[in-house]
């Protein structure tokens, strides 16, 4: 017997769609397939009822650290833990000016969030405005707002002349230290888009900001495909 | 760091590490699932100060009890999970029983404790979460507008300049990632 696509099974389930005779003649047989839409269906209903995921404060992890007696320095563990979490690339990437060789990249720290003009705060100052500068041999440029709002720091980035083209264009944070890079998410070439980021992150070295051109192959590395770029002040 | 260092942790690199006593894998798994820790504490009582005391004892039993964690039968974070569930437990407990003392102190009726335990609900709705801050993009930046900004999938095309069938595409996969995700950590 051939069992439903998984893809078709989760269509249904977030459609809410009625499935077609032989689809609903099967689901009716088959035991798998029936529990395997009731589940993907479980993840559709609460997909509106999803928390936003918060991370404790500093101090947390200082305490246990202490508690536990940790020989590894703190900030050191942590640090290199953090970078090495989620979505780490560990391929080197030639960065432009104020990094000249680097040897790994990190991507990591979950919580940074594409805004809406939902979430926006009102009463926000801008605090640095770059230019994004295209790369050698690349074409495009465009500015990158840093903006302090209540809510935390936000930053909008807005691009011209970027080539239409397969994939999508997602934009970095790159720490100076050409050790660690955050992805903030992907951007629309043409209306840009403001990103959320943790108040801390440009005091820690998060200054470069760069916009690859990322294929669409599951990697969640940077492509080192970097169009244009550009570094906020410290 | 060198290019010649491996690869980010896995779950299940980190989970042998923890095993093993090797102190980087406390930091790795404090990194990767604080998030979740400190998320269902604070969804389940409500309060900052209790949900930061909390995250400290998961971790600093779960490192001092690690010669009960067997990699072979569990993930890391279905275990770290089930700490929390236990901690915030005891916490909720503790609290029923300050209010009953109070109660009985000024010759109050006991009107009945609040339930001690954690919500299925709520744990499953937090692993989500984290499981979906962990999808590569562009399928992360889709779910995130399509579940929490609650924005349909033309929308979504249009606002991150993607082919309507991509977004489509992403939401499917993201749906069944996140279940299989799920389902692991339920076991």
């Amino acid at each position: 017997m051939t069992h439903l696509d998984d893809e078709l099974l989760a269509e249904l389930a977030l459609d809410a769609r009625t499935p077609d005779p032989g689809a609903a003649d099967h689901l009716r047989l088959c035991d798998r397939c029936r529990e395997s839409l009731a589940q993907l269906q479980e993840v559709a209903q609460v997909r509106a009822e999803l928390p936003r995921l918060e991370l404790p404060p500093a101090h947390v992890w200082d305490q246990i650290r202490s508690e536990v007696g940790l020989s590894t320095p703190v900030g050191e563990a942590l640090d290199h833990a953090r970078t090495r979490s989620r979505g780490l690339t560990r391929r080197s990437l030639a960065l432009a000016a104020s990094v000249a060789a680097v040897l790994g990249l990190g991507a990591g720290v979950a919580g940074t969030l594409l805004l809406t003009d939902r979430d926006r705060a009102p009463s926000n100052t801008v605090e640095a405005v770059i230019r994004l500068e295209p790369l050698a041999g690349k074409t495009g440029d465009g500015n990158a707002d840093l903006i302090r709002s209540p809510a935390g720091n936000e930053l909008k980035v807005a691009a011209s002349g970027l080539a239409t083209t397969p994939g999508f264009y997602e934009v970095w944070l790159i720490n100076v230290d050409g050790k660690r890079m955050v992805s903030l998410g992907v951007l629309n070439p043409r209306s840009g888009g403001t990103f959320q980021i943790p108040t801390e992150m440009t005091a820690e070295g998060y200054r470069i900001v760069d916009v690859s051109l990322e294929p669409n192959d599951g990697n969640p590395e940077h492509s080192h495909d970097s169009i244009i770029r550009g570094t906020l002040p410290s | 760091m060198t290019s010649a260092e491996a690869d980010a942790p896995s779950p299940a690199d980190i989970a042998k590490g923890f095993a093993d006593g090797d102190e980087q894998s406390l930091a790795d798994a404090y990194a990767r699932w604080s998030g979740l820790v400190f998320t269902l504490a604070l969804r389940s009582l409500q309060d900052r100060p209790d949900a930061e005391d909390v995250t400290q004892q998961v971790f600093v039993s779960a490192w001092r009890g690690r010669a009960t964690f067997d990699p072979a039968n569990g993930s890391l974070g279905a275990w770290l999970t089930g700490i929390t569930r236990h901690r915030i437990a005891d916490r909720l407990a503790a609290r029923s029983r300050d209010q009953r003392n109070s109660s009985a102190a000024i010759g109050l009726v006991d009107a009945g404790s609040p339930p001690a335990h954690v919500d299925d609900h709520t744990v499953d709705r937090v692993v989500l979460a984290d499981e979906l801050a962990r999808l590569e993009d562009p399928r992360r930046t889709i779910l995130r507008l399509a579940f929490y900004e609650d924005q349909t999938y033309p929308q979504i095309a249009e606002t991150l300049d993607l082919p309507l069938g991509t977004v489509k595409s992403h939401v499917r996969r993201g749906l069944i990632q996140l279940r299989d995700r799920l389902k692991e950590v339920q076991g």
